[in-house]
């Protein structure tokens, strides 16, 4: 065994050095070398929908507007914009000197032109035909200014165009066909952002960034960013630790202790706009087909005495490792714009109390500690997601708990397509444990909960029905007022909370960590490390 | 029956096999629960139902399964086209040519090296029977067959990057992303060695336990106790007499193993973050991207075939009595 050491030890060792040779420029360039798990599906705006591919385009697009760390839309390309007394006519003023990657200069008929195109081609452009609902004409009134006209105002409206990034015409305009537009890769991407696309070396999941001189708002401090694809975290986690890579998106929560504990190495938790919740069927009696589920799940008691026996800060402390924050509504915390609702007093922890309630209701406890109201017995299926290592305890806990209070749940791990197909169009289901990750805004929250969402094909997972739920919804999507748009916002997740489609569990954090050593000036913030911001802003550690 | 009729009927029969595994797979892919939109688009985007629909049509999935779809796919394959992936929006041909080269690479190369030490540690090993040497390989080759792949990995990798330096994952290093693999031979031999340890290893013990085993058998025959009687040394008894016919379940085994290396070795791959075939079979499947799924089991079932092919002409020669069946 030594010898087969010994061996190994020689051959890396003359291997690295040609290796390391052929690969050392002159001129020692600044590199940030960032490892994650995932890679962008592709660099087409048109047909892209991970959340790589947006991490990527957020470093090297610009849209008019953008959101800032704290929740707050600032200007991108836009250097000011106001709209009509109506909201119907927003107008668009560009800052100046604004420069493509290839050096040509940026006009506002451009931008128009990269926010009519999915207005025209709905069906070409899937990723982003949603923001552009409702618009009904885009146009450069001169060199530096733009104007949207909508048919209704829109409450979310810098949120929309945050996401309609300034394209460069000629490699978008001459597809014929949705088909041949989603086609296209944009392996060479051209942008205005402070990044330019370098290298995208799909197969081996490798991408390099350079940095753009000429960026409006300052050149970034590195010069390069390397994105490098894992398929493992632990690998990824040993990467960090050696040093193979600088600074790693995600650190999974059983090794978060361990990475803290490393020399050089900063982790952070912070809080994120994930969250955990249990789904109760609550599709209306009337649906098409007639839900099938446990009768007992109608009764508001029979949820409220769920609700008091679930314990939240022990499934943070338990599954998430204490990263993470119990949760009482759709709308994580961390959204900017106050549109949490923080007045909602949550039920407390109480299984005696859980107990009286449903005794009061009239479920007595039967000889095998089952509880039962004439043909009604408190059992249940539940169901959760395979695709997170969470859901399984998670739902362990909660059998444990609801055990005592006399119900009773037998979990199940689904796949997420079975899952999806049991709940529509089938309503199939009694209680199942899923999550989401929330928007930066609220509306895309709020309208997992619309009647018209549960369809096949639509987000909707409890079947919830509420029309004044509903109108509320529409409402706030086109009040322009943001304290009034809040307002309504507080109003349907108290909804939410009191009927219990859901009983929302946690709010996930999300983990990175990097190589103080090496690197500084990173800003923390729910946008994450890897934010244009925050890649701006870092530079090496002299 | 002369080797070639018997090859002509292997060949026949192959084909029959893939035009049933061609069918099997086109139905097999669309009875599974789920919609291939959603799994495409995921769960955390807001892709409207509008455009749901216009991405189920552009893909033919709101014709009915049959006649449609299935005579599209059929005629589509007939032109040569395997279609592009949904998923990717590459041609799967593309991707499936671009992840065969590293697949076989590394799997090859594992293969190789494990075959000659497992069969020369087998051979050894039955030859010195019940001496220390044969209990000494005997439980190494059992404890390597045993152990789980991706632990195994784990270990090497973190042993390997710690006190060697070796990269901790990848084919080559950012810095030759996009170059031909065959330009920067060294960094991807760095990146090799772990993944291959690991799957020389593995195979290793299998390989060694059916040599054993079967030079054992042969050893016990008749013919070697005539061999020695004739006054032949060991090394004559053991090359001409004994390997040739312990060779026999080797070969089954080898074929049987390379044909499947086109799957890949999924665990091997994903502790080194090797970008092979073994990954983008699960993630076709995750996403329910017929295209992509449908040319992967192409490949998969013509590489089995194909080995198995191998395999039975390769009997023809090690083994007359094949020939007369």
């Amino acid at each position: 065994m030594k010898r087969i050491l010994f061996v190994l030890t020689i051959l890396s060792l003359a291997l690295s050095a040609c290796g390391g040779g052929a690969a050392k420029p002159t001129a020692a360039p600044v590199v940030l070398h960032i490892g994650w798990l995932g890679k962008p599906d592709t660099l087409n705006p048109a047909y892209a929908f991970l959340t790589e591919s947006t991490t990527i385009f957020d470093l090297t697009y610009n849209a008019l507007v953008t959101e800032g760390p704290d929740g707050k839309y600032v200007g991108s390309l836009a250097k000011e914009w106001k709209h009509s007394d109506d909201g119907l006519v927003w107008t668009f003023t560009l800052r100046d000197g604004l420069k493509w990657h290839n050096g040509e200069a940026l006009t506002a008929e451009e931008v128009a032109w990269s926010i009519r195109a999915p207005m025209e081609n709905p069906d070409g452009w899937a990723t982003n035909s949603s923001y552009v609902i409702g618009f009904q004409e885009v146009k450069a009134l001169d060199d530096k200014t733009v104007q949207i006209t909508l048919e209704n105002p829109v409450g979310n409206m810098e949120y929309r165009v945050s996401f309609l990034y300034a394209l460069y015409r000629k490699d978008f305009e001459g597809f014929t066909t949705p088909e041949d537009l989603q086609n296209f890769n944009n392996f060479n991407l051209i942008g205005t952002g402070p990044f330019k696309l370098q290298n995208f070396d799909k197969e081996k999941g490798i991408l390099v960034l350079a940095a753009n001189p000429d960026y409006f708002e300052g050149r970034p401090n590195v010069d390069q960013v390397i994105f490098q694809t894992f398929e493992n975290s632990d690998a990824m986690v040993q990467a960090l630790k050696v040093g193979d890579i600088d600074m790693m998106n995600e650190v999974p929560s059983s090794a978060f202790e361990t990475v803290k504990g490393f020399e050089n190495v900063k982790a952070i938790a912070s809080a994120s706009r994930g969250l955990a919740e249990l789904i109760i069927n609550s599709a209306p009696a009337t649906n098409d087909p007639a839900p099938i589920r446990n009768a007992a799940l109608e009764d508001p008691q029979v949820r409220l005495a769920l609700a008091t026996a679930i314990n939240k800060k022990d499934l943070v402390e338990v599954v998430l490792q204490g990263l993470g924050a119990p949760a009482a509504t759709i709308i994580p915390p961390v959204l900017g714009g106050g549109f949490w609702h923080n007045p909602i007093k949550d039920v407390d922890f109480d299984l005696q109390k859980a107990a009286q309630i449903l005794e009061a209701a009239g479920y007595t406890l039967g000889a095998d500690g089952v509880r039962a109201k004439g043909d009604i017995r408190l059992e249940f299926r539940l169901q959760f997601a395979s695709d997170s290592s969470n859901y399984p305890r998670v739902a362990d806990l909660l059998t444990g708990w609801f055990k005592e209070i006399g119900v009773k749940t037998t979990p199940q791990a689904v796949d997420p397509d079975s899952l999806t197909a049991a709940i529509t169009p089938t309503a199939d289901y009694d209680l199942v444990i899923w999550g989401w990750t929330s928007d930066p805004d609220p509306d895309f929250m709020l309208s997992v909960m619309t009647t018209d969402q549960f369809v096949e094909g639509g987000w909707s997972d409890s079947g919830y029905s509420n029309p004044e739920y509903d109108a509320l919804y529409l409402q706030q999507q086109v009040t322009l007022d943001p304290a009034e748009r809040q307002k309504i916002v507080w109003q349907m997740q108290e909804m939410v909370f009191n009927d219990r489609p859901y009983i929302v569990l946690y709010y996930d954090a999300s983990t990175q960590s990097y190589r103080s050593d090496r690197f500084t000036g990173f800003i923390e913030s729910p946008l994450g490390l890897e934010a244009a911001i925050s890649l701006r802003s870092v530079k090496p550690v002299k | 029956m002369n080797r070639r009729d018997y090859l002509l009927r292997k060949l026949a029969l192959a084909l029959v096999t893939l035009a049933v595994v061609v069918v099997l797979n086109f139905i097999l892919f669309r009875v599974l629960p789920g919609d291939p939109i959603r799994s495409v688009i995921g769960r955390n985007v807001r892709i409207s139902q509008d455009t749901q629909a216009a991405l189920r049509a552009q893909f033919g999935l709101d014709k009915p399964v049959f006649p449609d779809q299935f005579f599209d796919t059929l005629g589509q394959w007939a032109r040569g086209n395997l279609g592009i992936s949904w998923s990717l929006r590459q041609p799967v041909a593309e991707v499936l040519a671009a992840k065969l080269g590293n697949t076989l690479l590394l799997i090859g190369l594992g293969q190789v090296l494990s075959i000659v030490f497992g069969v020369l540690l087998g051979l050894v090993a039955g030859w010195k029977r019940k001496t220390s040497l044969d209990v000494c390989a005997l439980t190494f080759s059992l404890v390597a067959w045993a152990i789980p792949t991706f632990w195994l990995g784990i270990i090497l990798l973190a042993a390997g990057s710690s006190w060697l330096g070796l990269p901790t994952g990848g084919i080559v290093s950012p810095a030759n992303a996009g170059k031909p693999l065959y330009q920067v031979l060294p960094d991807v031999a760095r990146h090799l060695i772990l993944p291959t340890l690991t799957l020389t290893i593995l195979y290793l013990g299998e390989y060694m336990l059916i040599m054993r085993s079967s030079i054992l058998e042969v050893l016990s025959e008749d013919y070697i106790l005539t061999a020695r009687a004739k006054g032949m040394s060991d090394w004559q008894v053991l090359r001409k007499h004994a390997l040739k016919n312990a060779m026999l379940p080797l070969v089954t085994m080898i074929a049987l193993n390379l044909g499947f290396t086109v799957s890949g070795a999924i665990y091997v791959e994903t502790v080194f973050s090797y970008d092979g075939l073994g990954k983008l079979f699960q993630t076709a499947l995750a996403k329910q991207d017929y295209p992509l799924l449908q040319g992967a089991f192409l490949l998969l079932a013509i590489s089995v075939i194909v080995a198995n092919m191998l395999a039975d002409i390769l009997y023809t020669y090690l083994d007359p009595r094949v020939k007369a069946v």
